[in-house]
């Protein structure tokens, strides 16, 4: 497959069209016998002259405003501003009226326009040539925006965008139109509004990016490959509507999540993407965000500029920083016990011999058996009852989060106390704790999450363990980590 | 509507008295189905003109999901019909200037032959959304007609705090297109001079500004009180002169005046009544024709 630079893709896309359906016309400052100011248009006044390659003031309100006539009208424009920095002036049209013409006449009119801009830093262009606008925008349902990454999407979303029966902005960003080439399909196809794509599949963090950073984060993601972290990169190619089910999916894969923007970090779209994850409960640490600091521009001075744009050393550095949240210890004591469950306790005497560990691991699993409500796990949505039980082992701090047990069995062996009420960990229902074995005796103490299980179950679930430990019936093999079914 | 407001039973009026000769001067110098109309808010008397139904206005009046205009989602005088070619409306004045100019855009590409009128205020007038729509227009010798309602106020700021000249006819010269000064009160010269203007556009002479000169009798909407900013008596003294419905009334037959006024009476009331019956919107279609 031949390879075009982004700028040459989406110039193609717009000539495509045009032959296609001759109800597209553009409009945009520069964009005829100059070709557009990043020449997206070349060629394009030569070949479909000047009634639908049209050269407009300077006056970005009536650009954005006409094209919103035209659209209502039936055409099907495409509107170019040169830098997204001059956008705001047509956000009224944009914000105001694009986005919600179909909803405000129940589906009466609708406004299938195109407007396409150049944003992004990266090339010294100062605070008024470098902006990323994406938040303003994604902010305003009835918009669609997407923001192409690379030529084969940057072709594909704007065939998309054209034929869509709705306002789209497009979102091109200017360093990736000559530094990005790639393999970009021969003929006619669209790229879906509304699908992020996986750029780089991974599994110890997801990078969400888009844009010039989506290449930054596969940089990123090549350094760190080499030194053993396994990163995803997510391109979200759509800002809105957000592809929430290949966003949740690599989440609940990675259970990490770094994203990555040009724009300021404060109400940006890192903000959204970060309640979305927090809201569905899929990280298993803080999200981190790489971007802009809230500055009012982007400052011109090399050295400035440098400083001030993400990039992959410095998404590195967060991915570096995000995998290694998990591995600290503060970390883990964090999530290993949360003083918010509230417990209740009981306690029976159980006739055991000093060696009972396979003993007390089939009891734990005839008692679950007989009273699954103690397999059980607490969620805000409602209690989840477990169709295994899961034995592990691993006995620490680090054992519940690690192990995915539901119940925790604490055993110090003969030296320990006689008596100790065990502690309920984030994610599990039960713990419990079996004291030094005395005269072939041993008090057997279980705590249960009060919320999933009532005080009644709880002492049911120990009496099972008592009646299926004294029938001293061993677990025939032990690994250090099983899953048994709970019906036998 | 007025009443009908200020008694609680719906949520917003939009008086256009003082206002009525202008669109229907407009109106009936477009060919209703082919043109199209960006229409001021206050322009009632042009879309009962273009075909609207008495019982359409009051569902739009009374905020129902079934108003054609709007769907219960905008508040009344926010009109738009797709089947009479009246572009959606909206909040901001005047956006909807250059909406107009994307049409008449549209009809040149197309080749249809159809003109669209775009009617705004004098207020709205001082909006750079207008300069850049005339311009724009111009340069593209687009098939519109421009109609500025001067009633010299912008909700409660009078003429010589929006614009330091009498009037706003002379804008035109400064598009290159030619401007109309009209007394806007005068239904036959309105009409008029948009024929001549609508005549120009049809035939590929570009767009005109029709400046029409009239009088807002009543406060700007039910939400503004004009005591606190005008003398009423001097309001209502212009009446006599500046009422363009007292003035159609001498151009014809006293008992069909009479005749005309209590038969339209008898649709309004109807109209309203029915419309205030039909049922309020389904919390649950809210969502609709939304995404994201």
């Amino acid at each position: 497959m031949r390879e075009l630079s982004v700028i040459e893709a989406v110039r193609e896309a717009l000539g495509d069209e045009m032959a296609r359906d001759e109800r597209v016309i553009l409009l945009g400052e520069d964009i005829g016998k100059l070709g557009g100011v990043f020449r997206a248009t070349e060629g394009l006044f030569d070949r479909f002259g000047a009634e639908r390659v049209v050269d407009m003031p300077m006056a970005e309100t009536v650009i954005a405003g006409v094209t919103v006539g035209l659209a209502m009208r039936g055409m099907r424009p495409v509107a170019e501003i040169q830098f997204a920095d001059f956008i705001h002036a047509s956000m009224d049209h944009l914000v105001g009226e694009a986005a919600k013409i179909r909803w405000r006449t129940g589906g009466d009119w609708s406004c299938p326009m195109v407007l396409r801009t150049a944003y992004g830093g990266g090339f010294r262009g100062g605070p008024y040539h470098s902006q990323s606008v994406e938040a303003f925008y994604a902010h305003a349902p009835g918009l669609k925006v997407v923001a192409p990454s690379t030529p084969a999407d940057a072709k594909g979303l704007l065939l998309a965008a054209i034929r869509d029966p709705d306002p789209v902005l497009v979102l091109e960003h200017k360093r990736t139109y000559r530094a990005i080439r790639g393999s970009v399909p021969e003929g006619d196809y669209v790229v879906p509004i509304g699908k992020a794509s996986i750029a780089r599949e991974g599994r110890d963090a997801t990078v969400l990016a888009y844009g010039m950073m989506l290449h930054e984060s596969l940089a990123a993601a090549e350094t760190l490959a080499a030194e053993g972290i396994d990163v995803e990169v997510v391109d979200l190619r759509t800002l809105l509507p957000l592809d929430r089910e290949t966003i949740l999916a690599s989440l609940a894969k990675t259970r990490r999540l770094c994203v990555v923007h040009e724009d300021t970090v404060t109400m940006g779209l890192g903000a959204e993407l970060c309640a979305l994850a927090a809201e569905a409960d899929v990280l298993d640490v803080p999200p981190v965000r790489v971007a802009m600091p809230d500055i009012p521009g982007i400052p011109v001075d090399d050295n400035l500029e440098d400083a001030v744009l993400p990039n992959r050393a410095t998404i590195r550095d967060a991915l570096v920083h995000l995998v290694a949240r998990e591995r600290t210890r503060a970390g883990v004591a964090a999530r290993a016990y949360d003083p918010g469950i509230p417990q209740a306790s009981s306690l029976i005497e159980v006739a055991l011999s000093p060696e009972h560990t396979r003993v007390a691991l089939d009891a734990l699993v005839s008692a679950a058996r007989a009273v699954p409500r103690c397999n059980a796990t607490f969620a805000w949505t409602g209690i989840v009852e477990h169709e295994d039980v899961v034995v592990d082992l691993d006995l620490g701090p680090a054992s519940p989060a690690a192990g995915r047990g539901t119940i925790t069995l604490v055993d110090y062996g003969p030296d320990g106390s006689d008596l100790a009420i065990p502690f309920v960990r984030p994610g599990q229902t039960a713990a419990v704790r079996i004291g030094a074995v005395r005269n072939g005796r041993a008090y057997v103490a279980c705590a249960v999450d009060h919320r999933a299980v009532d005080g009644a179950d709880a002492g049911r679930f120990l009496a099972a363990f008592k009646s299926a430990a004294e029938q001293k019936r061993a677990t025939p093999s032990l690994d250090r980590r099983a899953t048994i079914p709970m019906s036998p | 509507m007025w009443r009908l407001a200020r008694a609680g039973r719906a949520h917003f009026a939009v008086p256009c008295s003082g206002h009525e000769a202008i669109g229907v001067g407009y109106a009936l110098a477009l060919e209703p189905g082919v043109d199209w109309v960006s229409p001021h808010y206050r322009d009632l008397a042009a879309l009962l003109v273009l075909g609207m139904e008495p019982r359409d206005v009051m569902l739009c009046f009374f905020s129902r999901p079934s108003d054609p205009n709007a769907r219960g989602r905008q508040p009344y005088a926010h009109f738009g019909s797709r089947r009479l070619h009246v572009l959606s409306q909206q909040g901001p004045q005047p956006n909807h200037c250059s909406h107009g100019v994307g049409c008449a855009w549209g009809s040149k590409l197309l080749g249809d032959g159809s003109v669209s009128v775009i009617a705004f205020g004098d207020g709205g007038a001082q909006k750079g959304e207008v300069h850049e729509s005339m311009n724009v227009a111009a340069i593209h010798q687009l098939p519109c007609v421009f109609v500025v309602h001067r009633n010299g106020w912008t909700q409660s700021v009078k003429r010589s705090d929006q614009y330091a000249t009498e009037t706003l006819v002379a804008r035109a010269a400064g598009y290159g297109i030619p401007g109309i000064s009209v007394d806007g009160t005068d239904v036959e010269a309105m009409y008029a001079a948009a024929s001549e203007a609508v005549r120009r556009a049809r035939g590929g002479g570009g767009p005109t500004l029709i400046d029409a000169q009239c009088v807002r009798f009543m406060p700007n909407t039910s939400n503004d009180d004009d005591s606190r900013y005008r003398d009423r008596a001097e309001v209502d003294a212009l009446r006599a002169t500046g009422d363009p419905l007292v003035r159609a009334r001498a151009l014809v037959d006293g008992a069909f005046a009479a005749r005309v006024d209590t038969e339209n009476e008898a649709i309004a009331a109807e109209a309203a009544e029915w419309a205030e019956a039909q049922p309020l919107g389904d919390p649950a279609s809210v969502l609709e024709h939304a995404y994201a």
